[in-house]
């Protein structure tokens, strides 16, 4: 509808001003927010309360090779690398999480697994050439920290007694790259450690933004939605668009809620990261400065952060456009749902996606849906996060989102001009798509 | 200069909401728009505030076409009234006129000055789902008039008002018309469109019945009516006898007869005289338009309002 009314502005901004203090002031959303606060600020202590919770627990790992010297030896080099001394803390006093001990062979330290004497067995086999590999016999998961841990000590490990049996002559045998097995132990009474730091905090971190991305595009969708058909049921529309067009209350709305979403956003998001990087003041206030080690929030950088605010507003942007233009459809809040619903399948099918694309982000098909507006949000986040991702790839995704973006808010301005007149339609796609059609047919 | 609606067509589906209505207001004037529910109106109102498109015909207004005018041009009173729930009266009050472009400080000054006017000051800091529903009415037409608008469209704007609210709100719209605004408003109450309507449009399922000033509409009848009283004559059963005279209505006190036109109204004061008996109240007048609503479109303007099961109501369009 080309209108004399011209600019989108001056009313966008009043209808958005008014949603936005609407919004923030009433008692629904401070509660909200509180609790979210609370659940937010819990979530980023959790990792604290499991380093205190593992303060006392003690991950015995038996140590057992041919060489009663070798073994000492790994268990020395390796305990160092397992214990770290936070600087400034006497040895004496640190309290060991891993205790190795050595085994008399390798029967009698699977037995003590089993048993439950130690929690796993680390055995090492000396090559001919004098290399060293290792076999873990345990039920730590390639992922577990413990593993982890094990992986970079046992190599360290190989490396120094590689060089200290380096014959003074020359020419030597070379360096024998260790291998690190895993071998699953199960039936023992051994508990595994829980482990709060996860590896890869990466995986961890884009989890995260992933799942919050999805909450703002289907909650905040959502309040896009039923505040369109409140107005509708309170019969407030008529008066609204008989003194702005469509389009104006259109992106007056979408932008006022946006900023309401914000608002809880940066409410949550605030206090939550606070502790997050505060975690190890935090942990050593509460716990002690020994047991307080490893930073959970490893990996997160400005450009993560700045893709994932672009990919956050212009995501909910696509979205908020088309649930306003749902919600333009019904004629009673409750009835969104039904509208909502399809919608927020495509929401979920981007989340599923960027979820399951972690472990093969380098596709070619997940390079494809970080392109596609309505998952681009999701995977290109997670590109971004997890693989490799070219300069103009990102231009690319966002590109095709900012248009889709416009092209949305012009297919939502039609609809909504139209849907807003309607009552007692029954809520569904074919009507959405009907009045997509002909917007003036009844 | 005027607002002028030409060869006006809508249809829903399969009904047909406007058929080829047309008609002219005058600036200054105030209009009436009478018809049953479901005739039309509220979808003509639409059409002219242009959140509606009609499916052929044209709306202007001082020439322009009504597509081409700014939307503070109009200020609108819906039929089915609505204020957000949950916001303070001056604050809808404030945002809607700011919507139509009025600054926020002027917005607030007249608003107070209209709550006032209204006798209701004090409802200004109220939340509208705290308000009678005569006052939502007056937040609803202050809302539609703060912008101070060329024209203003009002659905049953007096539906559900009491007879003091009826009277400000007819001083009101008495004042506007003063200050050369146009106002527009649908009814079905025959009594408030005789009371302050100079033009008005009757409309009966999507068609135009008439139009005109209300006395031509009145007069075009060419019928007359004649109020009569005779003491202890209460059934005057001897008009049947006339030609072209029937009793249409008979009260206690007196009685309303039809008179066809080419009929001498004094034939029958004669009649009655010569009859001995002592005429006391003796009027001649044009119908009512109540009459003339049911002579042109066959029945009372309140019944058979759901005349289209496949139309519930009209805000269905």
């Amino acid at each position: 509808m080309s209108h004399p009314d011209g600019g989108i502005l001056p009313n966008a901004r009043l209808v958005a001003r008014r949603e936005y203090v609407e919004k923030v002031r009433s008692r629904a959303f401070a509660v909200a927010t509180a609790i979210l606060i609370v659940v937010a600020v819990s979530a980023a202590l959790v990792p604290i309360g499991l380093r205190a919770l593992n303060r006392g627990q003690v991950t015995r790992i038996g140590v057992v090779s041919s060489q009663p010297d070798t073994t000492a030896r790994v268990i020395s080099l390796v305990s160092d690398y397992l214990n770290p001394v936070a600087a400034g803390v006497d040895p004496a006093t640190v309290r060991l999480h891993y205790v190795l001990t050595a085994q008399a062979n390798l029967a009698t330290g699977l037995a003590n697994v089993r048993a439950g004497r130690i929690g796993s067995l680390l055995e090492v086999s000396i090559e001919p050439d004098g290399g060293l590999d290792f076999t873990f016999h345990g039920n730590d998961g390639p992922t577990s920290g413990t593993i982890q841990k094990l992986q970079v000590a046992t190599f360290g490990a190989a490396v120094i007694v590689y060089s200290q049996n380096l014959p003074h002559t020359a020419g030597g045998p070379g360096f024998h790259q260790p291998a690190f097995d895993l071998q699953p132990t199960d039936g023992g009474s051994s508990v595994a450690p829980v482990d709060a730091t996860v590896t890869g905090s990466r995986t961890l971190l884009a989890s995260v933004m992933i799942v919050l991305i999805f909450i703002t595009l289907t909650i905040y969708g959502m309040w896009v939605a039923t505040s369109v058909a409140s107005e509708k049921a309170s019969r407030v529309m008529e008066l609204l668009i008989s003194a702005a067009t469509p389009r104006q209350l259109l992106v007056g709305k979408v932008v006022g809620v946006g900023a309401a979403g914000l608002t809880q956003y940066l409410a949550i998001l605030v206090p939550a990261t606070i502790v997050l990087v505060l975690q190890d003041p935090i942990a050593t206030a509460l716990i002690g400065r020994a047991d307080a080690t490893d930073a959970p929030l490893v990996g997160l950088t400005l450009p993560i952060l700045l893709a994932f605010g672009a990919f956050f507003i212009l995501g909910f942007l696509l979205y908020a456009f088309v649930y306003a233009a749902a919600g333009s459809l019904v004629s009673r809040p409750e009835d969104v749902q039904q509208l909502a619903l399809p919608l927020s399948f495509i929401s979920l099918a981007g989340y599923f996606a960027a979820i399951s694309s972690m472990a093969t982000i380098n596709s070619s098909s997940i390079a494809f849906l970080s392109y596609l507006p309505f998952f681009s949000p999701y995977v290109m986040l997670s590109r971004v996060m997890l693989g490799h991702v070219e300069s103009w790839e990102i231009v690319l995704s966002l590109g095709l989102l900012v248009a889709t973006i416009a092209g949305s808010a012009w297919f939502a301005g039609r609809i909504y001009g139209a849907g807003v007149l309607l009552y007692g339609q029954r809520p569904g796609l074919r009507t959405f798509l009907r009045v997509a059609i002909r917007p003036g047919g009844g | 200069m005027t607002l002028l609606l030409e060869g006006l067509s809508k249809r829903f589906g399969r009904v047909v909401a406007l058929d080829q209505v047309g008609f002219r207001v005058e600036p200054g004037e105030i209009f009436g728009f009478l018809g049953a529910n479901g005739a039309g109106k509220t979808t003509a109102m639409r059409i002219i505030l242009d959140i509606l498109r009609a499916d052929s015909g044209s709306v202007s207004w001082r020439g322009r076409p009504n597509t081409a005018l700014p939307r503070r041009t109009f200020g609108y009173l819906p039929e089915e009234r609505g204020l957000y729930p949950r916001m303070r009266v001056l604050d809808q009050l404030v945002f809607f006129a700011g919507l139509y472009g009025v600054p926020l400080a002027d917005a607030r000054r007249d608003a107070l000055g209209w709550l006032e006017r209204f006798r209701v000051p004090e409802l200004a800091g109220r939340r509208a789902d705290e308000l009678s529903k005569g006052n939502q009415q007056k937040i609803q037409f202050i809302a539609a008039i703060l912008h101070d608008p060329e024209v203003v469209l009002m659905d049953e704007p007096f539906t559900g008002l009491d007879p003091v609210n009826v009277s400000l709100l007819r001083g009101a719209f008495l004042e506007l018309a003063a200050r050369g605004r146009t106002l527009v408003f649908s009814t079905h109450q025959m009594e408030m469109v005789e009371m302050m309507a100079d033009t008005i449009a009757i409309i009966d399922r999507g068609r135009l019945v008439t139009a005109g000033s209300t006395r031509e509409v009145r007069r075009r009848a060419g019928r007359t009516i004649v109020r009569l009283a005779v003491r202890d004559d209460r059934d005057l059963a001897w008009v049947a006898a006339l030609r072209g005279v029937k009793v249409i209505r008979s009260l206690p006190d007196i009685s309303e007869l039809s008179v066809e036109p080419g009929i001498d109204p004094q034939s029958i004061l004669q009649a009655a005289l010569a009859r001995g008996g002592e005429v006391t109240c003796f009027e001649i007048a044009d119908p009512s338009l109540e009459e003339i609503f049911i002579e042109l479109v066959g029945h009372p303007v309140d019944e058979g309002t759901l005349a289209d099961p496949a139309l519930p109501a009209e805000s269905a369009a």
